[in-house]
């Protein structure tokens, strides 16, 4: 058995451990084999890669990062230098990165959530219906209610300071985007119009204003 | 060393949530520290009637677990500043907390505050027992029909067998013209069959309707509700306060042209 080269899993990514002793290119073949042998095994799922056991070049860490996702489907999101908090560094690189995405992707969901009822998605997501008061909806990314927004809505769960909550009536008892929380008003004025609204994070404050053409130059998904 | 004091019912919709706002609020006024614990988890209120639901960011059930500390989760009020609401939760149920941690909290509470109120939830059920778990005395709300009287003997029997210190009576939604023409039980029916002390007789208001859906206790305002929500607060705190008149006033109009 070549032990030239190892795989090595972890939660977040794998680390590939490389033989110090090895010709670099006799070193590159072993990686490429493999790769190749496990490439059904390893699948495409989207993963941090490290080097670890051998100094490498950056020429030779592009040039082995080619070989790696030309010989199997593995979706290599990022690289990351070793170093000794190497695990943590996975966790934070793809959870970062899945929040990119969680923004830009969405689901849908259709009903209205009563009080009492709660919901969490890991993408953005659009509700056909209304939110009540009591109910809360969670997402690490956008929230659109095409209904009325009453209850509580708290968008970019996670972090994501870019999220907004999107509602055609907008009353919310509480929003949350990020770490920021505002409430509603406790008198609320009754000249209010009934129109879209939409609610994001600027400078630490959470603002609501009318759907125009400069707020949607504002938005970044 | 404060007192905690449970205000419960058994039936439901006599007005606990009601007596809990008012009582505190008015509590507060008299110038004590007060805090208003929602127990009834998965049906939560006590906080809108309180106008406080928009402040909610952790809540008892967070508390009890530890995923937060007590001040945290304790909501000032908007008009009285030594006034504090510990919401309920709204997603969870009654089996997310047992009656030692209520006990628990209570006595945490206890060193701070004058009074801790537990608006304990309808039924006798393992929420009922978190309520009354911690607490020194009792209010029992009742209505003068005779479902909420059974109801409120039956709170009065578990009380006494939970060994509560003192439990008291308050009359709630009482209509005076109807006691008058007999077709309504007189507070002191109602004392008579549940043979416990009255501290209180609230009368059937429609500005309650209007302040529970505000937001705005009426306790202290010049509404009779108001009045004798304020003098069982009195009461509580050991005064001697007379009974009102419940009476209803007409006014002048109704008074020439009204029915006798």
């Amino acid at each position: 058995m070549d032990n030239s080269v190892i795989i090595k899993g972890n939660n977040h990514g794998i680390t590939v451990v490389l033989d110090a002793a090895l010709e670099y290119d006799k070193l590159k073949t072993a990686v490429e084999e493999k790769f190749k042998d496990s490439s059904k095994f390893l699948g495409s799922a989207p993963v941090v890669l490290g080097f670890e056991g051998r100094a490498l070049l950056p020429q030779q860490e592009k040039e082995l990062l080619d070989i790696i996702t030309e010989s199997c489907e593995l979706n290599v999101v990022c690289l990351v230098d070793t170093n000794e908090e190497r695990e943590k560094m996975y966790e934070k690189t793809l959870s970062e990165r899945l929040m990119d995405i969680s923004a830009a992707s969405g689901m849908f969901y259709k009903g209205n959530l009563r009080s009492g009822q709660a919901l969490t998605f890991e993408s953005s997501v659009i509700i056909l219906g209304d939110v009540n008061p009591g109910a809360s909806v969670t997402s690490k990314g956008n929230i659109i209610v095409l209904g009325a927004l009453k209850g509580q809505a708290f968008a970019g769960f996670g972090g994501n300071t870019n999220a907004f909550v999107l509602a055609f009536d907008m009353a919310p008892t509480q929003i949350r985007i990020s770490d920021t929380i505002a409430r509603s008003p406790d008198e609320p004025s009754k000249d209010e119009v009934k129109e879209a609204k939409i609610a994001f994070l600027e400078d630490g404050n959470i603002y609501m204003e009318p759907l125009n053409k400069k707020v949607w130059n504002d938005i970044r998904l | 060393m404060g007192e905690v004091i449970v205000i419960t019912s058994g039936k439901g919709g006599v007005g606990k949530t009601t007596t809990t706002a008012n009582v505190g609020t008015g509590l507060a006024k008299l110038d004590k520290k007060v805090v208003l614990i929602d127990t009834d988890i998965g049906l939560r209120n006590l906080d809108v009637v309180m106008g406080l639901e928009n402040r909610i960011v952790y809540n008892l059930v967070d508390v009890i677990e530890g995923s937060c500390r007590i001040k945290q989760a304790l909501i000032k009020d908007k008009r009285y500043p030594n006034l504090y609401l510990l919401p309920s939760a709204q997603t969870k149920d009654k089996t997310s907390v047992n009656p030692e941690q209520m006990k628990k909290l209570c006595e945490e509470l206890k060193e701070e505050f004058d009074y801790i109120l537990m608006d304990c939830p309808a039924g006798i059920e393992q929420g009922f027992h978190n309520a009354i778990a911690g607490a020194d005395r009792a209010l029992v709300v009742t209505t003068p029909e005779v479902s909420a009287v059974r109801d409120a003997d039956r709170i009065i029997g578990l009380l006494e067998a939970n060994e509560m210190k003192q439990t008291h009576l308050i009359v709630n939604r009482l209509r005076m013209d109807m006691v008058k023409r007999g077709d309504m039980m007189s507070s002191e029916d109602v004392v008579e069959i549940l043979a416990i002390d009255l501290i209180g007789v609230v009368p059937d208001d429609e500005n309650i309707v209007v302040s529970t859906n505000q937001g705005e206790p009426l306790v202290g305002s010049d509404t009779l509700a108001g009045k004798a929500y304020m003098n069982i607060c009195h009461r509580i705190i050991g005064e001697e306060v007379p009974y009102l008149d419940l009476t209803e006033k007409k006014g002048l109009f109704s008074r020439l042209f009204g029915k006798k």
